[in-house]
């Protein structure tokens, strides 16, 4: 499993060998290079202080169903905010992008003496005063065992990328831990942040199956709630666990209410059963009448996700690149924003989200002109044939498009692009498809004509998007990452393998803002805007930040109070 | 037991079905009501200056008469007449077609193991039963992602769901007819197997039959919606009354009448085709019309 | 009578083989697979998703898959959730509560409703109150459910403020009451369907009966009314709904299955729902495996009851 990252192609094969002391920075710098967004949070009111002891609960509305509590096995968002207040990562990546210790004493860099300047030996010191909600005390072998948990083969690990890289972790002492890597790696950082949670050994050790223990159905963590109880279909209620060694928590339960309908959840929510509406948030036509709601507040934030039409590149039509020009000249942006999403996504060029450091400002601005895509197709040899679509060489302009059936906004925006796309002689038909069908093989393998679907490019915080647009990550030709676009470019398999060897920030923000113009230039995607999401609160309940860093904004529940 | 049984309530066997179908106003209101719906899913469209999927962006969610759109505009501004009478067309075809096949299978199926019994009975009952085993829902799911949605498959999927009651309304049926004296007797007469099935057996068992079809008609056009409801069926931009009605239902507080618009045609048409069968079940008891 | 309820067990269990056999290709057949929710958010890679595949066992032929699982089933090894990881069974008992009490309320509900309406139709046919039943009942067949629910929710719940907006009961209270006033809404509307599926079954099987020549002869023969209406009708009119009972398992979970999404009621509908929706093959096909049982169960003891209340039918 050694072979993990490099066949994905991100990992030290790809890299190569790295140079010391900037790869650090890097690895501070991409996440501190998140910047917040203006509108991310805005907590109006002078928040009070929070209680001296846990006071009051808060029921947080989910559209999904959290299952999986294992924080190292395959799960979804919902999953994972649960996992934030259960457990415990080393460190974790604040709203404006500075990684702050948690388990760990302090963020290993090259000069804390954390890092070695090779980048290959990584030194962690840990809290000595950390217990997991049994009593037993948190120690360096618990790190191990988490590690050595996910590499293990036996176990259904959500991803070994960076983690296989880890060799002769050596227990120096209780509070300290040393392992070296089998090649430098810089998002190892941002990985261990984001969502590697340790878990117990003095409990784990003891399993006969590791995907399948009492563990997994009453999670045992350091994190600032415990495990209370679990409904299944109904709710999951943690509670606060006094032993935190962090702020906090100053609830004295939280309740994770499954709610599957968002129509129904916003109702409770307006009802005021509701305290919190976690994912998937408020739905956009709900928003205005959200925000008069007397005694709730609503909060509308980016995502790093980015809203687009993928196009099959090796599919007829879409192989030429003015027909992809002038599709996305015809596509009525505006209208999708402004009226089918209450304009409440900012439209964007880019597959890098704005609030991130390697976001490249001045790309070519989308312009709706179908006269202009009409004189492209013209010009490009696409006739008008029967019925007014055009065709070239024996090739229809026709195809289709996918997208998760039952999304209403996407469903609304295709029906737009098809009347969009019919004046410029472009005829589309929808074929949508449940979830667990259309991200299956139709999308991995390629098997698609277009989708409309929201991505987050971002590995970890890093720009680094290989896997999504290198010519080898097409799964469809064998290849490991995403690129089920099929993109293929000689310049861009350039730039991105000079970015990976990069360690200098300045120097990167070139390199893919180079990357980010050939990509809108090659229109490999048509973008359409940037992800959000509308949450909304009850009033009096403060602490709540939205973070761009995490999939999940609840990721701080330990700091909300009401007040 | 005897062969000729005579309805109390109405006891003059020289009136004809169609005098007694007269009698029964809320079945003529039925189908007049089915007219005036096909009569509008045919040929209301051409009538309207509206294309049921045109869109106009800025003129969404317009309400009823407020304005040249007597039903007002959808989510997208297209017309929601249009689009109910397009609705209708398609629900009510596949309602209609989807009602036949399952009729024909159910009383085949039935008919059969009704009158053959043993291994032959058997068998088949044990597939109805193995078929009604799965919930409904799970039935479609299945199928539904093995095929590609539309009208076609949308309609052999619900047929595919429902056959099953007529054929156990039909077996229990021609099972316990099958002993009794005139089958006995038509038999004795050197009739052939089908005939006495289909001709003697099978139109005793027409009320049934009637009352099971009724509801089929109800529970296709019905599960055209929850198809719709699940992602499957119609794909847009064409129209049927059961993704209007899923696509209405985030709307339900700020825009009601995109709701109840088609819930209110659904509702009047699968009442419509209940009550129609109910009125020809009076019509055509069969054992007034054994000569 | 041994022999037939043996005969009738062997072909019960001939059918649970039927069945499995395709519902387990059905499903694994459809396109799409438990992992494809992971491969959308980019947090596994392809050789991860592929790693689980095989560890899930996955990868086998078909046929394979189905012998291991038949084989564990028959030992009373369901498998595991793909989701949290616990047993199917445990799985489907830990939701069966909510919907048995759903279910049990609607039914019970729409039974003693259901049957009062019908046999007072029948009898009272063309009155004002038989031609109101049959018009409710018609519209009451004729609304989908799940556009019942949501006005129901409409109604009740944000302009009135009545009911509650769905759930089983308010976190932190788990009275009887409280209970109570959440089973409401979602027990009507499951119920709405089944009282007018029952009082229409009710007065078809009712009007055949009074109709029939021996209450003809009873009644020249001067019996009185009510002995008429118990001994004969209503025992004879009850006879084909034992039928009806015994099929209405799945039609009831199908609306149980609406409602529950509507009402976001934790029962086995919605985990149905999720289960075929996160392709959780083990759970999809221990619903289906149960639910087929539970029909069986049914239909066994309606056709032996019919067998014994009506002498016409010959067993064997």
């Amino acid at each position: 499993m050694a072979d993990d990252t490099g066949k994905f192609g991100v990992g030290a094969g790809h890299l190569g060998i790295p140079n010391r002391r900037q790869f650090f920075q890097l690895g501070a710098g991409a996440a501190a290079g998140w910047t917040l967004s203006g509108n991310a949070f805005a907590q109006t009111e002078r928040p009070t202080n929070p209680p001296d002891k846990p006071r009051g609960q808060v029921i947080a509305a989910l559209s999904q169903e959290p299952t999986v509590f294992h924080p190292l096995m395959p799960g979804i968002e919902v999953d994972q905010g649960i996992w934030w207040q259960v457990f415990s990562p080393l460190w974790f990546i604040e709203p404006d992008g500075k990684f702050v210790p948690d388990l760990a004493r302090e963020v290993p860099t090259i000069e804390n003496g954390g890092l070695s300047a090779d980048g290959l030996t990584w030194k962690i010191k840990l809290r000595s005063d950390v217990k997991w909600h049994d009593g037993t005390p948190f120690t360096a072998e618990d790190v191990k065992f988490s590690i050595e948990l996910i590499n293990n083969p036996d176990f259904r690990a959500r991803s070994r990328v960076g983690h296989s890289l880890v060799k002769d972790i050596k227990i120096v002492a209780p509070d300290e831990i040393h392992w070296r890597m089998e090649a430098p790696y810089s998002p190892y950082m941002s990985i261990l942040a984001s969502l590697t949670f340790i878990v117990p050994k003095h409990i784990l050790e003891k399993v006969s199956d590791p995907n399948s223990s009492p563990f997994h159905n009453a999670p045992v963590g350091t994190g600032p709630f415990s495990w209370g109880e679990r409904v299944p279909g109904d709710h999951i209620q943690l509670n606060a666990y006094a032993g935190y060694h962090g702020k906090g928590p100053y609830l004295e339960r939280v309740v994770f209410k499954y709610i599957p309908s968002l129509t129904v959840l916003y109702t409770q929510f307006r009802t005021g059963q509701v305290d919190y509406t976690g994912l998937q948030g408020i739905l956009p036509n709900f928003v205005q009448e959200a925000k008069t709601l007397k005694g709730r507040k609503i909060f509308v934030s980016s995502t790093s996700s980015v809203e687009h039409i993928a196009p099959n590149l090796e599919f007829g039509p879409f192989a030429d690149r003015a027909v992809r020009e002038a599709l996305y000249l015809g596509i009525n942006k505006q209208a999708i924003i402004d009226a089918l999403n209450y304009g409440l996504p900012t439209q964007t060029e880019s597959f890098v989200p704005q609030q991130a450091w390697s976001f490249q400002q001045g790309l070519p601005q989308h312009k709706y002109d179908p006269a202009k895509a009409n004189a492209l197709l013209d010009a490009a040899g696409w006739v008008r044939g029967s019925g007014g679509v055009r065709e070239k060489g024996g090739v229809k302009l026709e195809f289709t498009n996918s997208t998760t059936s039952g999304n209403a906004v996407r469903e609304q925006t295709q029906q737009l692009l098809i009347q969009d796309w019919r004046a410029i002689g472009a005829s589309m038909r929808v074929n949508n498809m449940p979830a667990a069908v259309i991200w299956g093989d139709f999308w991995q393998q390629s098997k698609f004509n277009s989708v409309i679907v929201g991505v987050n490019f971002m590995l970890g915080s890093d720009p680094d998007v290989t896997p999504r647009f290198g010519s080898g990550a097409t799964p469809a030709k064998g290849g490991r990452g995403y690129n089920t676009y099929q993109y293929q470019s000689a310049e861009a398999d350039r730039l991105l393998s000079e970015g990976a060897k990069q360690f200098d920030l300045a120097q990167r923000k070139v390199t893919y803002g180079e990357l980010q113009k050939l990509i809108r230039n090659d229109l490999a995607i048509l973008p359409l805007f940037q992800g959000f999401i509308a949450e909304g609160i009850k009033e009096g309940l403060q602490g709540f930040r939205p973070n761009i860093n995490m999939s999940i904004n609840s990721w701080n529940m330990r700091e909300w109070y009401w007040a | 037991m005897a062969t000729a049984v005579f309805s109390a309530a109405q006891p003059t066997p020289s009136q004809g079905a169609w005098r007694r179908f007269c009698r029964h106003r809320l079945a003529l209101a039925g189908a007049l009501v089915i007219m005036v719906l096909v009569l509008g899913a045919a040929f209301g469209p051409y009538l309207l200056p509206f294309d049921d999927t045109y869109i106009d962006i800025l003129k969404r969610f317009a309400p009823p008469l407020s304005g040249a759109h007597i039903l007002g505009t959808d989510e997208l501004g297209r017309d929601v007449l249009a689009r109910l009478m397009m609705g209708a067309r398609v629900s009510l075809s596949i309602g209609f077609v989807a009602m036949v096949i399952a009729t024909v299978v159910g009383i085949v199926v039935g008919a059969f193991a009704g009158f053959y019994g043993g291994v032959v009975g058997a068998v088949l009952m044990r597939l109805v039963d193995a078929v009604l085993c799965f919930p409904t829902i799970f039935l479609l799911l299945a199928l539904a992602a093995l095929t590609e949605p539309g009208f076609v498959t949308t309609t052999v999927l619900i047929a595919a769901t429902a056959w099953m009651w007529v054929a156990r309304v039909v077996e229990a049926q021609v099972r316990s007819l099958r002993e009794r004296e005139f089958a006995v007797a038509a038999l004795a007469f050197g009739s052939s197997n089908l005939r006495i099935m289909f001709r003697e057996l099978v139109p005793n068992a027409i009320a049934p039959i009637v009352v099971a079809a009724t509801l089929n008609v109800a529970k296709a056009i019905l599960l055209e919606s929850y198809l719709s409801y699940l992602g499957y069926g119609v794909q847009p931009p064409a129209a049927s009354l059961g993704n209007m009605l899923n696509n209405a239902q985030i709307y339900l507080t700020s825009a009601p009448w995109l709701a109840i618009a088609p819930g209110i045609v659904i509702t009047l048409a699968v009442t419509s085709f209940n009550f129609l069968g109910d009125g020809l079940r009076d019509a055509l008891d069969p054992r007034m019309n054994i000569p | 009578m041994a022999r037939y309820v043996v005969n009738r067990l062997a072909q019960a269990i001939m059918l649970l083989v039927i069945v499995s056999a395709i519902g387990f290709a059905l499903l694994h057949l459809a396109p799409g697979g438990p992992l494809s929710q992971f491969a959308a958010s980019g947090q596994m890679t392809q050789e991860d998703l592929d790693r689980v595949t095989r560890q899930l066992g996955l990868d086998r032929p078909l046929p394979v898959q189905y012998l291991d699982w038949f084989g564990r089933m028959l030992k009373g090894d369901w498998g595991k959730s793909y989701r949290d990881g616990e047993a199917v069974l445990s799985v489907i008992s830990s939701h069966l509560g909510a919907t048995l009490e759903l279910m049990a309320t609607a039914t019970i509900t729409a039974v003693l409703l259901g049957c009062w309406i019908g046999i007072l139709g029948a009898l009272r046919r063309y009155s004002l109150f038989d031609s109101l039943a049959t018009v409710g009942a018609m519209i009451a067949l004729s609304i989908p459910t799940f556009w019942f629910g949501l006005v129901t929710i409409y109604v009740f719940s944000v302009k009135l403020g009545w009911l509650p907006a769905g759930n089983r009961h308010t976190i932190g209270d788990g009275s009887f009451l409280d209970l109570l006033h959440h089973l409401i809404a979602p027990a009507m509307v499951l119920a709405l369907v089944e009282t007018a599926m029952w009082g229409r079954f009710m007065r078809s099987s009712m009007l055949e009966v009074i109709n029939q020549d021996y209450i003809r002869t009873a009644r020249a023969k001067g019996m009185p009314e009510w002995r008429i209406l118990t001994v004969h009708a209503l025992r004879n009119a009850l006879l084909p709904m034992i039928t009806v009972a015994g099929l209405q398992f799945p039609t009831l979970l199908g609306g149980a299955l609406v409602t529950e999404t509507v009402f976001t009621w934790p029962g086995m509908g919605r985990l149905f729902l999720d289960s075929i929706g996160y392709r959780d093959y083990p759970v999809v096909m221990g619903i289906l495996m149960f639910s087929a049982i539970m029909v069986l169960i049914g239909s066994l003891i309606a056709d032996m009851l019919y067998a014994v209340v009506d002498p016409r039918i010959r067993v064997g």
